[in-house]
């Protein structure tokens, strides 16, 4: 028996973390949310490492990354990520202001699963969010390993 | 002077010895003053001896002509520049040559006096110039005369005497030609080799002056993708920064509306609802100036785009936009042409969709596209023409303008932003834009495109052209 996966959102503004978190409540998602404020805080907790070393070392079911982060920036991550072994099967969708050109390349380059610009309007807003929390932590199968095995 | 000199002598050669004689007597007067120009001369009378051996005729046809030839070869056979060491040569080697003859006879070898003698000749004309190769051999002849031809220890002179004089004569003319031509390739060569100095010195230079513009051109190179840079991250940072915080705005905003909209008046629901469009607009304007850049700052893709093609896409992607409305389209043959698909769809994308926006008001409106043929530079020239509300030409040059409107927002929306974009785009693509119109009797937006004929007339010699849509 399992449970569903956790959703880990990368994001270093407080009120962008807020919106989100609305945005992912409005739906009632059953899904737990862990919320990291930067590149290298989300990297400790992919990694078990530092504050993270006593959680369970299953993989978040998907992963919301901004790419503007404090530390060590979202397409670095996105690069460790993709070209670790144990976690580049990660689903990971980059949720980002940027329309740019440039950051679209690079993030396909590395294999991001899905690139999403976040709308100003908060409806679009939330639909976005909330539609992105559906698709990758209910509807998608998650890949073996991401799954929290009950006792 | 020197024409003096040569006139007696110009006719023929026959006098040959009386006059060398004669000259040869006067030769050695001017020894002690051959200093400056007067050696010149003097060496230029001697000369004449010689060349009147060899070419008599053809050399003398001009007296100025023959002065700078004469100076021009007497000066090749000096290879010695000071004429009393000149002199002094072409006495010791006679000298040392009559010993060495003399010397030669007392050990019983016969005949060997003449060749040592014209040795002695050839030494002294190859290194000392004319003068001095005259008087070797008039001392030659003198001591051969009293040494070796009978009656011996006498100066005696006969006819017989002649053939030995010519001899030393002609010898020594042969190794002053020799020399002469020795000495005129060796002038050429030097002259050759200054002349490849200074152009190489010439292609140093300007070497280093390729070099210095490079080195100019490649820091304004730097300069420039400096400032493209500057320019990059600025738009990215209005990208990235500019838009978050007026995301939460508007969220929270939405937030606060929809939590306490129930507990406000209607006065306050309309303030909220202001600060809402407000901000969205601010976001569509970010969103819309950052495009406008991203054109600017875009690399182009050239292909060959069939602008007839574009326009159907165009019209058929704003058929949401004008359905249910009355509008007259006209399409008329469109070239195709080099240029960036994309960004050439955004410029007829804008233009039409103005068209469209602009005749929203007209029962009937009606939207001709069509392209005319360049009076004056057969370059074609394409237009997008409505009968909307038009503009007052006095304002034609705001009309391309970032963020220039001319009509109020409540008539017609939009930023002001789209005729910019087209101009940017079609600036790049190295056309020109125009406008032509009139308040309320429609307007017409011209484009060209400097290489669309140019393509036309490829497809029309190409039969492969027809897959563009044509």
């Amino acid at each position: 028996m399992t449970t569903l996966g956790r959703i880990l959102v990368v994001e270093d503004d407080p009120n962008d973390v807020e919106l989100t978190l609305i945005a992912l409540g409005e739906y009632h998602l059953a899904n737990e949310v862990v919320v990291t404020r930067d590149g290298q805080q989300a990297l400790d907790y992919l990694y078990c490492r530092g504050e993270f070393h006593t959680r369970s070392n299953e993989n978040p079911a998907v992963m919301l990354l901004d790419l503007k982060l404090p530390r060590v920036d979202g397409l670095e991550v996105l690069q460790q990520i993709k070209t670790d072994e144990s976690l580049r099967m990660i689903p990971v969708v980059v949720l980002t202001s940027s329309h740019e050109e440039k950051d679209k390349m690079r993030s396909y380059k590395f294999g991001v699963n899905a690139y999403v610009v976040k709308p100003v309007d908060f409806h679009e807003f939330v639909n976005a969010v909330k539609e992105l929390g559906i698709f990758w932590a209910v509807v998608n199968e998650p890949p073996p390993g991401s799954m929290k095995k009950l006792p | 002077m020197l024409q003096t000199a040569i006139g007696p002598r110009d006719p023929c050669g026959g006098a040959i010895s009386g006059s060398v004689t004669a000259r040869g007597e006067r030769g050695p007067d001017h020894v002690g003053k051959q200093v400056g120009f007067a050696r010149t001369e003097n060496s230029e009378k001697k000369s004449v001896t010689m060349s009147d051996l060899e070419e008599p005729p053809r050399v003398l046809e001009s007296g100025v002509g023959m002065k700078r030839a004469l100076a021009r070869w007497n000066q090749q056979l000096q290879r010695i520049h000071s004429p009393i060491l000149r002199y002094s040569l072409s006495v010791a080697c006679v000298a040392l040559a009559l010993g060495l003859a003399l010397a030669l006879q007392h050990y019983q070898f016969r005949d060997v006096e003449l060749p040592v003698l014209c040795l002695a000749i050839a030494i002294v004309t190859w290194h000392a110039g004319i003068g001095p190769s005259v008087l070797a051999i008039l001392l030659s002849t003198m001591s051969f005369n009293y040494f070796f031809i009978e009656p011996i220890h006498s100066f005696a002179v006969s006819t017989k005497d002649l053939p030995y004089f010519i001899t030393f004569l002609a010898w020594g003319a042969l190794v002053a030609w020799f020399s002469t031509v020795s000495r005129r390739i060796e002038a050429g060569l030097r002259l050759a080799r200054d002349r490849l100095q200074t152009e190489v010195e010439h292609r140093a230079q300007r070497e280093d002056e390729i070099r210095r513009l490079n080195r100019e051109l490649a820091k304004r190179a730097t300069d420039l993708e400096a400032t493209n840079k500057d320019l990059e991250s600025f738009a990215y940072s209005v990208s990235h920064d500019l838009r978050a915080p007026l995301r939460h705005l508007v969220g929270y905003s939405e937030l606060l509306q929809k939590e306490a909209s129930s507990s406000l008046d209607d006065k306050s629901r309309r303030y909220m609802q202001t600060i809402l469009q407000s901000a969205k607009r601010m976001g569509n304007l970010i969103d819309d100036l950052l495009a406008f850049s991203r054109v600017g700052r875009a690399e182009t893709q050239n292909s060959l785009v069939s602008l007839e093609q574009l326009v159907k896409e165009v019209v058929a992607e704003l058929r949401e936009e004008t359905n249910g409305r009355e509008i007259a389209w006209k399409v008329g043959a469109l070239p195709a042409c080099y240029g960036d698909r994309s960004m050439l769809k955004l410029v007829l994308a804008n233009l039409v969709s103005n068209a469209v926006k602009f005749t929203r008001m007209r029962a009937r409106a009606e939207i001709e596209i069509g392209c005319v043929d360049g009076k004056n530079n057969h370059e074609a020239e394409m237009f997008v023409r409505d009968n909307g509300a038009g503009f007052d030409m006095q304002y034609v040059d705001k009309l391309f303008g970032v963020f220039q409107r001319l009509h109020l927002a409540e008539q017609f929306e939009g930023n002001g932003i789209g005729l910019a974009t087209v101009q940017r785009i079609i600036h790049r693509h190295g056309g020109k834009v125009r406008a032509e119109g009139a308040v309320d009797q429609g307007a017409t937006f011209y484009f060209s495109l400097p290489n669309a004929q140019d393509a036309v007339e490829r497809i029309r010699h190409d039969h492969t052209g027809t897959h563009f849509g044509r």
